[in-house]
């Protein structure tokens, strides 16, 4: 109904809107069976299994729900005042947005490197390839990423044991003394740093295989145009390399950070009651803590969820703007 | 750059290159942005389905009582069934209906769910046609908890391990079990008369049985006999002795202690238990009710203060910090580098596999301050554990209590004895020879020796502290902290409870 009155009003104004006017009348059988499985379904999914429980999500974080009555009580915004107010909560949020700032940049910094280094930071000579026998790396360094997170944190954390572990080992071995019952995830020094270097190892990988295949689509010779003006290969990898494919880094970027702020399959691994002094607890880590713990807190765990929520998204924006800001404006915003 | 001159058609889209990938990037972009909506919120939520159900249930809670009373009002047996009212008699106290099914979920942990299924089929012998279901499960309040919101749970449950439902949260679902030992057992004892003392305890929320403890579990100090006697070392009564042991041990090149990091709060239970006994039940009440200044009374300090000198002198294995729990366990049973390992009477069962060959591990009670405690050496801290819950909306109720009839008779008690080398709350159960069991053996000798004094606390279980204190505990172990640090943290953890309204006290006496 409405769309008929839309076209009559639409049709004298505007000469060229009429072709489209005339298309959208013309409902086929194909076109609504093609609406319906393409747009109707996925949006109908998309409603409840997403914006459904995003919505009643946001309720219990308002009430005072226990997670095992039918009756809760609604408590307006108190949760989310007692959560500001906990240090352990705060603690965990830090160490959230410290994951998530330093874990993006570390993880994509290494994987550019090693991406440039296998396709183009080869001889100077000939035509434009890696470094000779670098390609087994671009297999080896995927290696990680098969193995699933929990296997990884579980390997690591046996890795790490003081007093059998395999670092200690090699450490007491090569003369370290001081290495000896030194716990790398009992330490508040150096707990988060052991458990970053674990994700990284872990994650590099497969961002440095993104990477190989974008860069792959640059053409080879931009390359080597900027090979005969005489850039090096630092100069190649900030000036061709990184511009080219920022599309793909910082599609890379929000990726790797909403896996750094949720992070929890491997801090339950490595340090599953929050390393010393709450060093490694992350938000995700409390959230499960405060739901399933003997203290049953749904609606509290739900204000955490939906804080954790906000912050992955402003987290998005900021990326978006910040490569905006530096002139990535006209690859990705249009 | 070309600009785009005019909207473009679908099938533009895809034949053009770069447009394509950036339309590519942009959704997944989108999606990347509703990674964690769609994660860290559904996770929080229940299912949509769930949702009106609950409302419903809602509506219906307040007038639960008079929904439920085919179960709750079961003595009578009056509503029970279409069968017709099944006769309340010795052979069937509770009134359960013929031929029907009770549903048990069983925490599937260190005891396995072997010893359930035993009942299951006791229960199903005594009530011809009857059917219980044992459903195993790691993860209790994962598991249970879409059940209880939608008024559905089941006839009975085995609430245990990491994943419990905290009793405060459920209290008010629950079926108060006091009748259940006051009716005659498999045997005909009534089964008040066969329990040992105070197992109910644990389990009774302000006068109201909630839950029924079914494992007695005895603390205390766990050791290697064969190496003691091999030593000349006997185990230290006292908190110098215990410095004096650390000292022999250390020129033997061997630890007193050892921890691993979920497990540093074994020591809090340690220091607990040897400052009830140092200041007897005083001490016990103003931790047990969380007072404030709890945690500075003085045997309290005395205790933190003696352990502190035992980790200043180096007699900790040093990384228990980061090492996990069983590790750190079998570094004393297994590789001897430790001597003494506060814990539960579990811990002969959990290390099972990882203790060596002629170990013959034996308890003994925790030391006190001072050679003259105000509770003899040989009184123990020993609480019933594994609450088995009836709840009030189960559909079920008699059902359910015919079970735990079966699981509290002699049969089905001897059985768990024997395949779990632990001891139920069920008295006289345990042969001699413990069933080859050193550690079993000794656990009944200590509580005979304790005689009635028994003793326990809750407030971990109620609170749920655990979590908290293990923070502050695995610093002070690693020497990371002192005993100032120590005291402060965990008044904070108390205090904040106590200051809490939302969080309901329960009071002990």
């Amino acid at each position: 109904m409405t769309a008929v009155i839309g076209t009559t009003i639409d049709a004298p104004g505007s000469g060229p809107a009429a072709p489209r006017g005339r298309g959208r009348r013309q409902l086929t059988f194909d076109k609504i069976s093609f609406f319906a499985v393409f747009l109707i379904l996925p949006v109908i999914g998309y409603l409840s299994f997403v914006v459904w429980p995003f919505g009643q999500a946001f309720y219990y974080s308002m009430t005072d729900w226990s997670g095992f009555t039918s009756a809760m009580k609604f408590i307006g915004l108190k949760n989310y005042q007692t959560l500001f107010t906990d240090d352990t909560f705060r603690k965990a949020m830090f160490n959230s947005i410290k994951l998530g700032v330093l874990l993006p940049i570390i993880t994509i910094g290494i994987a550019l490197l090693f991406a440039s280094l296998i396709t183009v930071g080869g001889p100077s000579r000939g035509r434009i390839r890696g470094l000779r026998g670098s390609s087994i790396y671009r297999v080896v360094s995927f290696f990680p990423y098969v193995i699933p997170a929990i296997v990884i944190g579980l390997m690591w954390s046996q890795i790490y044991d003081p007093s059998a572990g395999l670092l200690n080992g090699i450490l007491t071995h090569l003369g370290f003394d001081s290495a000896k019952s030194f716990a790398w995830l009992g330490d508040s020094s150096t707990a988060m740093i052991a458990t970053m270097f674990v994700i990284v190892w872990g994650l590099v990988g497969f961002y440095m295989v993104l990477f190989v295949a974008a860069i792959k689509g640059v053409p080879a010779e931009i390359y080597e145009a900027a090979r005969i003006d005489g850039a090096g290969r630092f100069r190649t990898a900030v000036t061709i390399t990184i511009p080219l494919i920022r599309d793909n880094i910082q599609t890379s970027f929000i990726y790797m950070g909403i896996i750094a702020l949720d992070a929890f399959t491997y801090m339950a691994a490595l340090n599953p009651i929050g390393g010393p002094d709450n060093s490694t607890l992350v938000m995700s880590q409390d959230l499960y803590m405060t739901a399933f713990s003997q203290t049953n807190k749904f609606g509290l765990a739900c204000a955490m969820g939906v804080v954790l929520a906000i912050i992955t998204l402003l987290f998005a924006a900021v990326v978006f703007l910040i490569n905006k800001l530096t002139g990535g404006t006209n690859e990705v915003a249009e | 750059m070309t600009t785009q001159p005019q909207p473009m058609q679908w099938r533009d889209y895809l034949n053009s290159g770069p447009v394509e990938r950036r339309t590519f990037l942009r959704g997944a972009l989108a999606t990347a942005a509703m990674v964690p909506l769609s994660g860290f919120l559904a996770s929080c939520a229940s299912s949509g389905v769930d949702a009106p159900s609950s409302t419903t249930s809602a509506g219906g809670a307040g007038s639960g009582a008079s929904v439920a009373p085919s179960g709750s009002a079961a003595p009578s047996g009056s509503g029970a069934g279409s069968s017709g009212a099944p006769a309340v008699d010795k052979d069937n106290p509770f009134g359960m209906a013929a031929s029907s099914s009770v549903d048990a979920v069983i925490f599937n942990g260190g005891y396995g769910v072997k010893y359930t299924e035993f009942a299951a089929q006791q229960v199903e012998k005594k009530q011809a046609g009857s059917k219980v279901k044992v459903t195993p499960t790691t993860t209790i309040s994962q598991t249970l908890q879409p059940r209880f919101v939608s008024g559905n749970p089941p006839d009975v449950l085995d609430n245990s391990g990491a994943g419990a439902i905290g009793l405060g949260t459920l209290r008010d679902q629950l079926e108060d079990l006091s009748s259940i030992i006051d009716v005659p057992n498999y045997e005909g004892k009534i089964i008040k008369d066969t329990l040992y003392a105070g197992v109910l305890k644990p389990g009774t929320l302000d006068g109201k049985v909630v839950a029924l403890n079914y494992v007695l579990t005895v603390y205390g100090l766990w050791y290697s006999a064969s190496l003691f006697k091999e030593n000349g070392w006997t185990v230290p009564k006292t908190w110098d002795e215990m410095f004096e042991l650390g000292g022999k041990a250390k020129a033997k090149g061997k630890y007193l202690f050892t921890w691993g990091k979920e497990a540093a709060t074994y020591y809090l239970t340690l220091a607990i238990s040897s400052a009830i006994k140092e200041g007897g039940d005083e001490v016990r009440l103003a931790l047990d009710n969380i007072k404030e200044g709890c945690w500075s009374q003085k045997p309290v300090q005395d205790v933190f203060t003696a352990m502190k000198k035992i980790i200043d002198a180096g007699y900790m294995k040093p990384g228990g910090s980061g090492t996990q729990f069983t590790a750190a366990q079998a570094q004393w049973s297994n590789a001897q580098e430790a001597i003494l390992y506060p814990s539960g009477s579990w811990i002969e069962n959990e290390m099972k596999d990882q203790t060596k060959a002629g170990f013959t591990m034996t308890g003994a009670p925790e030391p006190s301050v001072t050679a003259s405690p105000k509770l003899p050496y040989e009184s123990l801290h020993s609480t019933a554990g594994e609450p088995f819950l009836i709840p009030s909306k189960g559909k079920n109720v008699p059902g359910a209590k015919e079970f735990m009839r079966a699981m509290l008779s002699h049969d089905a008690a001897v059985n768990f004895a024997k395949s779990t080398f632990s001891s139920t709350v069920v008295k006289d159960t345990i042969p001699a020879d413990g069933f080859g069991s050193t550690a079993l053996v000794s656990q009944v000798a200590m509580l005979k020796a304790a005689g009635d004094h028994v003793y326990t606390w809750n407030m971990n279980d109620i609170y749920g502290f655990n979590t908290q204190q293990l923070v502050v505990w695995n610093s002070f172990l690693d020497g990371k902290s002192d005993v100032a640090t120590l005291t402060k943290g965990l008044q904070g953890i108390s205090d904040k409870v106590l200051h809490d309204d939302s969080v309901k006290k329960v009071t002990v006496s």
